[in-house]
């Protein structure tokens, strides 16, 4: 499902003078499973991530996403398999202050060019899942943090993507929150049939998980 | 001789290609026609001057100036449907010198010749010449012919003196010069028709500061008319005209060039009888014995003379009444000269006579560059 | 603080370089705008003035004919006026150079014996002064007016004034502007009596400048007006000046008006950049505060930079403005001379103030602009500038109040003026009501636009996102609907007016040729066609009926105004004076055989003249008062106009020649071959002919001529306004790159994100358009109806220009979409790791 062949990434001008992110990364996620990484801030796990949604590409190495080499793409390839097959998740949930939470769920419809009409049973369907139903019309600056992140992990399974990206998901809840949310996410993500890769800094979150690795100073140790 | 740089000034406005006929030794007078304006020629000027006394124990004694010049622009009118066509300008300057409070005032008026501001008689009647008087003033400037003399009148109400006066001419009229031909220098042609009534008695109205006065007196009064008088380098004059109160009169002048030496001197000596002698340069000399420095512009002024004619037994000094004399004129920048009464002594001191100095081209100024 | 800011100055002129930029492009035009107009606006009270002084000198006081002229006998008795220390008569004529196309000389004839003005003698030079007063037609013209028409010293000129003609000869080249910088390049000097000899009248004057002697110069002029008479006036410079700038005031104000509205439109610009850059600039000021800087040392930081840019922008605004006023002088200088009959500007006057006063309204609309957002700033405690900022603006309940306010506004205006209708500048309040309201609705419609249904994520998701970043998108919608109000109001108004001015010409033009002289669009009454000529072109071929105009400038209670006498018996004649009330059968009857007179609108409307009232006159026999039969269409802006028949013109004024002719054929007859006929058997006669199509399309022409300036105000506007929509996109890109990220980590494409921002651009185009275009209507109404009325008086159908709206609508969309072109690129351009480092 997703792979990372020898993946450096450096920061800067020249290879050599800049700041590496990531070193010399190998891994792979086969599908269906469900990957944690965990590591402080600045191990580079958000440049990992970023690298596998395809939004930046390594300085050396190889990403494959699907078996597809993410740097033969171009620009466009790239936008069009995130919007199909990947499912992106954020610390900061990224939700759109002046839409509705019903119209953020709906987001990657739109962005697909899809009708918002034909997917109203998805998205309902998706915030019942996680006991946002009733709250569909509300804005979104109405909701607590906890409630926020759902809605984004709606948004983000709404195309049933193939491979969810989370990227400090419960980085801004507190702790009884956070195992809720992650709970949440971890049994939707199998239900959808689909990968996933997030990355914590909470060994106790990370435990969730089929499985632990561990990024220190952009160093993947696959423990 | 007592042309002046005002009539120079605006004679240098003239084209020099224009026909204007030349003073000439053989000229035909013919009087009284010739006291009238000969538009022929290119300037022309009645020049009065004169000493007033009012009756009575303690006299008011004055000096007067009054001038008329009609300066042509063209030998004849151009044939345009307008008042205004112009062909010839008319200049006045008059002043009064009170003798008493030594207070010299000036005015002066320039127009064009039209029906609406100033004319010249054409010899069918009294009238010689007219003009508006200067602005803010309502008294016309005049001058007649009454058969004897020139009734003339001059009037500035804004700086409140005027003058009406009646002259008849005891002698004369004298030709300056032999025929009226008056030779002004070297150069071919320069030189002017001329002649005076060196002696006319006068009596009139002096009005001054608000206050009027019947005098009487002595004027002399000078025609001169020409087309090409002043030499190329001849910057100013001294000119004298004196009365002896032995019944002689005498007319001097002496041209300056440029560097102030005399270019070119004449005179005339005019006896009791109204015999002119023409003088040779040699005949006779001036010398002046102080100076007087305008407060108006700076100019430095000879102020005393002594006049010697030795042919004559003439030793005369001469001596200005008033120091500050100067007609600075408003209407030409620039244009300033010092005209004013003199008296006649003896070395000792002893009264000889009486009468004018006009010194001229004295002022930086005086002869704007054109 | 102070090394802080020079240390960081160029750090963050880089960082927000196009923001800059277009701050003080926005500072700049309106500076400009102002600027332009007030040269224009000194400049053609100084042309005025300036004919006066090039060879009038300083005159303290003018004596002046109230029939134009004056005798000439009276000059003596201003001379012996007590307190008159000098005198000077003037003879002023407009005289046509044969062979040129359209040159008018203003020809002075002056006394150069003794002229007035020490300074041009001297100029001049005594010898060329007495040329010209013996040399035949020797005139001393302007250096700058001979290398135009490339003449030298000695060249003849062939001239015409009316019917007589005269060959003048180039006698000296005359810098008068270094007399007076205020003179006119197409003066021409002469002295009077070659003047009034070769082409004016024998024993007329048109004015006498006196000097006083005293100061006293009030005592003279009571003691002229009572020595004179009442045949003439006599004027103080002020009241001469007066005079032209009171002719020009509504001229005047109406460009003034429309360079703040730009001025206006231009501070909007700044508040959205301001904003913009002092928001992206909020954590910066949160740690400034937080290590202890005062609000004081923030506010000092931001009026420097405002200051920084406003100084930029009015460098940028003087030099434009400047240029934009020379390239404008020539359209609204042939409107002095053609509508106004002045003198025409042929230098640009710039007192020191003027760039003061375009300095003050530039520097002050830079920090009137940086206030709010400072302040707000400023005023926030620490802590709240650290944290991320607000999520959510909130659009609902705010602008429901501030559309309240607006209306609020617009009603109180309107009961206002219901008592205030009498005062003339009422009209401008209502208009600036109408200004400070519109930009009030804006949320209100950019909050309708998040109602509409949401589809994809292009042009109509961006149009709906506007609401989302209100604050920042209404000033740029409210700045564009002002520039739109202004543009559509003033479309509706000039086109009404045009159309309306069509119909009257095809209603009052009815001969079909016209004949006058050449030098008929000069001021001068003497511009006339001599009698013998009148009776051989009445003779004409084909000719069935014949007018002949003649015109008189005449005083009229306080004013002069022209007298127009026409034939009365024209069959069909009524037609030439279509009425504005009344009926017409009976005003006819009493104007045709009661000697009454038709007064116009204009004059009627200043002077409130009606039917049955009268009309007073000061004719050379005395006062007169002649009764008005109607007051009839008149759309001659300036001087009013009344018009008698002929012989009740010829019963007050004593007879005189007529200046035009108009010809009425025979039906079937062809007047271009008439004309041609006329043409060639009046060859050199320096007469025009023309055909009633040829005569309103001049009229036409002059007409879109004096509007000209307004469009380039109306350009002016809207070029801030998209340049305001080219900054609030560029902001947007800025502000919602977090957003943009978004989007691109959600798999939309950059193609997307650009037609997001061509909607955003276009979304506030429509806000604008919608808003503006019902300003504009309104703004039209309070022009045509109040302002109109008020200052011109002049009557105006009102006619829509769907045509020429639609077209302008269609350009304002097309603006809005290329004005996001560019920020539509860059924010297309925001890659998705952006998402990481900003929040939304």
């Amino acid at each position: 499902m997703l792979a990372f062949s020898h993946v450096s990434k450096t920061y800067g001008e020249t290879v050599g003078a800049g700041l590496t992110a990531l070193h010399d990364v190998s891994f792979q996620v086969p599908s269906g499973r469900r990957v944690a990484i965990v590591g402080r801030s600045g191990s580079g796990k958000s440049t990992l991530l970023h690298l596998a949604a395809g939004i930046d590409l390594p300085t050396r190495g190889k990403v494959e996403v699907l078996g597809k080499d993410l740097s033969s793409f171009s620009d466009r390839d790239r936008t069009l398999l995130r919007r199909n097959e990947i499912g992106l998740v954020f610390q900061f949930f990224h939700l759109l202050p002046h839409l509705p939470v019903r119209e953020n769920v709906a987001l990657p419809a739109l962005v697909a060019g899809g009708k918002p009409r034909d997917f109203e049973p998805r998205v309902l369907e998706l915030l019942d899942r996680v006991s946002l139903a009733d709250r569909a019309g509300d804005p979104v600056s109405n909701l607590s943090g906890g409630e926020m992140q759902r809605v984004a992990i709606c948004r983000a399974l709404l195309r049933r993507p193939r491979l969810i990206l989370a990227d400090e998901p419960t980085g801004n809840l507190d702790d009884e929150n956070s195992w809720l949310v992650l709970e949440l996410m971890l049994e939707l993500v199998t239900r959808e049939k689909a990968t996933l890769l997030y990355v914590t800094h909470s060994r106790e979150l990370a435990g969730l998980a089929d499985e632990t690795w561990r990024i220190h100073s952009g160093v993947l140790d696959a423990a | 001789m007592p042309f002046l740089a005002g009539a120079l000034v605006v004679l240098s406005l003239l084209g020099s290609t224009l026909d204007w006929k030349p003073a000439r030794p053989d000229y035909a007078w013919s009087f009284p026609r010739d006291h009238w304006a000969r538009t022929g020629f290119r300037t022309e000027w009645w020049y009065f001057t004169g000493h007033l006394q009012t009756a009575g124990e303690n006299p008011r004694r004055f000096g007067y100036q009054f001038t008329f010049f009609r300066v042509g622009l063209q030998p004849t009118s151009p044939a345009l449907d307008s008042a205004w066509k112009a062909r010839d300008v008319i200049m006045g300057h008059a002043a009064v010198t009170d003798l008493t409070s030594k207070r010299h005032r000036f005015t002066e008026i320039l127009y064009r010749a039209m029906p609406l501001l100033g004319e010249f008689g054409d010899g069918s009647g009294p009238l010689v010449a007219w003009s508006r008087p200067p602005a803010g003033s309502t008294v016309r400037w005049s001058l007649h012919w009454n058969g004897r003399g020139f009734d003339l009148a001059a009037s500035d109400e804004n700086q409140d003196f005027s003058f009406r006066l009646s002259t008849r001419g005891t002698k004369g009229p004298i030709f300056q010069g032999p025929n009226g031909y008056s030779i002004k220098g070297g150069e071919d042609g320069a030189a002017s028709q001329y002649y005076s009534f060196t002696r006319m008695a006068t009596r009139g109205r002096v009005s001054i500061g608000g206050e009027e006065h019947a005098v009487e007196g002595v004027s002399w009064m000078d025609k001169e008319f020409g087309s090409n008088q002043l030499g190329a380098r001849q910057i100013g004059w001294d000119w004298f005209s004196l009365q002896l109160d032995d019944g002689r009169d005498l007319m001097l002048y002496l041209l300056r060039d440029r560097h102030d030496q005399v270019d070119f001197a004449n005179g005339t000596l005019i006896s009791r009888e109204g015999q002119a002698r023409y003088l040779e340069s040699g005949d006779w000399s001036v010398r002046a014995t102080g100076t007087w420095t305008s407060p108006h512009n700076g100019a430095r002024y000879p102020a005393g003379w002594q006049v010697r004619v030795p042919a004559e037994d003439l030793e005369l000094v001469v001596t200005p009444e008033v120091a500050d004399a100067e007609n600075v004129s408003r209407i030409l920048p620039g244009l300033a000269y010092w005209e004013g009464p003199v008296r006649v002594e003896t070395a000792a001191g002893d009264r000889l006579g009486q009468g004018y100095v006009e010194l001229t081209g004295y002022a930086e100024r005086s002869r704007p560059a054109l | 603080m102070r090394r802080y800011l020079l240390h960081t100055l160029k750090t963050r002129l880089r960082a927000g370089r196009s923001l800059y930029l277009l701050t003080v492009l926005g500072v700049a035009l309106g500076v400009a705008s102002v600027l332009s107009v007030q040269i224009i606006n000194l400049s053609a009270v100084a042309a005025f003035r300036g004919a006066l002084r090039a060879v009038g000198s300083e005159a303290d006081l003018t004596v002046r004919g109230l029939n134009r002229t004056l005798p000439e006998s009276l000059f003596p008795e201003v001379l012996g006026t007590r307190g008159v220390r000098g005198a000077w008569p003037v003879y002023r004529l407009d005289v046509a150079v044969k062979g040129s196309d359209s040159l008018l000389l203003e020809v002075m004839g002056i006394d150069l014996v003794s002229p007035a003005s020490r300074e041009s003698l001297e100029l001049l030079g005594r010898e060329k002064a007495s040329e010209g007063l013996t040399q035949p037609g020797w005139m001393a013209v302007t250096p700058e007016l001979a290398r135009a028409q490339g003449w030298s010293v000695g060249d003849s000129i062939e001239v015409s004034c009316g019917p007589r003609e005269a060959r003048l000869v180039v006698g000296a080249l005359v810098d008068f502007a270094r007399v007076t910088t205020l003179a006119g390049a197409k003066l021409a000097v002469m002295d009077i009596s070659q003047v009034q000899g070769l082409l004016g009248r024998p024993g007329e004057l048109h004015e006498i400048h006196v000097e006083a002697a005293a100061e006293d110069r009030a005592n003279l002029k009571a003691l002229l007006e009572q020595r004179l008479g009442s045949s003439v006036e006599v004027l103080t410079p002020t009241q001469r000046e007066d005079e032209a700038a009171g002719l020009l005031s509504a001229f005047r104000l109406n460009l003034t008006a429309l360079s703040l509205i730009s001025l206006f439109v231009g501070s909007f610009v700044v508040y959205t950049s301001s904003q913009a850059l002092l928001v992206r600039r909020r954590r910066e000021f949160g740690v400034l505060r937080a290590v202890g800087a005062t609000r004081a040392q923030l506010l000092g930081l931001i009026a420097f930079e405002a200051a920084l840019v406003g100084g930029l922008g009015v460098i940028l605004g003087t030099g434009l403005g400047y240029w934009a006023a020379r390239a404008n002088v020539d359209a609204v200088s042939a409107t002095l001379t053609q509508v106004y009959l002045l003198n025409e500007i042929t230098s640009l006057q710039v007192p020191a103030w003027v760039y003061l006063a375009g300095a003050a309204a530039g520097m002050g609309a830079a920090l009137a602009g940086t206030l709010l957002p400072a302040l707000d700033l400023c005023l926030s405690p620490p802590r709240s500038l650290l944290s991320s900022r607000l999520l959510q603006e909130k659009v609902g309940s705010s602008a429901i109040s501030l559309a309240l306010a607006g209306t609020g506004i617009l009603t109180l205006a309107a009961v206002w003026y219901r008592f205030a209708a009498d005062w003339r500048p009422a009209g401008f309040v209502l208009g600036v009501a109408l200004l400070v309201a519109i930009p009030l609705f804006t949320p209100l419609l950019v909050r309708a636009a998040s109602l509409l249904p949401l589809s994809g994520l292009g042009v109509g998701y961006g149009f709906r996102s506007l609401a989302g970043r209100w604050t920042t998108t209404v000033f740029t919608a409210s700045s564009l609907a002002i520039a739109v109000s202004m543009m559509v109001g003033v479309t509706l108004k000039t086109s009404s007016f045009r159309e309306t001015l069509e119909v009257w010409l095809r209603t009052s033009v009815q001969a079909d040729i016209y004949v006058k002289t050449e030098s008929w669009r000069g001021r001068g009454d003497e511009t006339a066609l001599s009698p013998e000529l009148v009776s051989q072109l009445s003779r004409t071929e084909d000719v069935v009926a014949f007018d002949r105009y003649r015109r008189l400038t005449v005083q009229s209670g306080d004013e002069r105004i022209f007298l127009a006498g026409v034939e009365t018996g024209l069959p069909g004649g009524e037609a030439r004076f279509p009425l504005v009330g009344g009926d017409p059968d009976a005003v006819y009857r009493q104007f045709r055989d009661e000697g009454a007179a038709l007064v116009g609108e204009t004059l009627a409307r200043r002077r409130g003249l009606e039917p049955g009232g009268l009309l007073p006159l000061v004719t050379p026999a005395g006062k007169a008062q002649v009764p008005i039969a109607g007051i009839y269409y008149d759309y001659q802006p300036g001087t009013g106009l009344a018009v008698v028949g002929l012989e009740t013109m010829e019963k007050l004024f004593g007879p005189g020649p007529v200046q035009s002719m108009a010809f009425y054929l025979r039906p079937g007859a062809d007047t271009d071959k008439t004309i041609d006929r006329l043409r060639a058997a009046h060859a050199g006669e320096s007469l025009l002919f023309r055909s009633n199509r040829k005569l309103r399309q001049e009229v036409m022409e002059i007409f879109d001529q004096t509007f000209a300036v307004t469009r380039l105000l109306q350009g002016t506007s809207l070029l801030i306004a998209v340049a305001g929509i080219i900054l609030t996109l560029l902001v947007l890109a800025r502000e919602e790159s977090a957003e943009l990220a978004l989007y691109r980590s959600l798999g939309a494409r950059r193609s997307q994100l650009f037609r997001i921002f061509v909607g955003k651009g276009l979304g506030m185009g429509v806000a604008g358009l919608v808003l503006g275009l019902a300003g504009g209507v309104i703004l039209a109404g309070i022009v045509v109806f109040v302002i109109n009325r008020a200052y011109f008086g002049w009557t105006i159908q009102v006619h829509w220009p769907w045509g020429t709206v639609l077209a302008q609508s269609a350009t304002i969309l097309a603006a809005a979409v290329l004005a996001s072109l560019y920020p539509a690129l860059a924010a297309s351009r925001t890659p998705a790791t952006q998402l990481s480092r900003e929040d939304l």
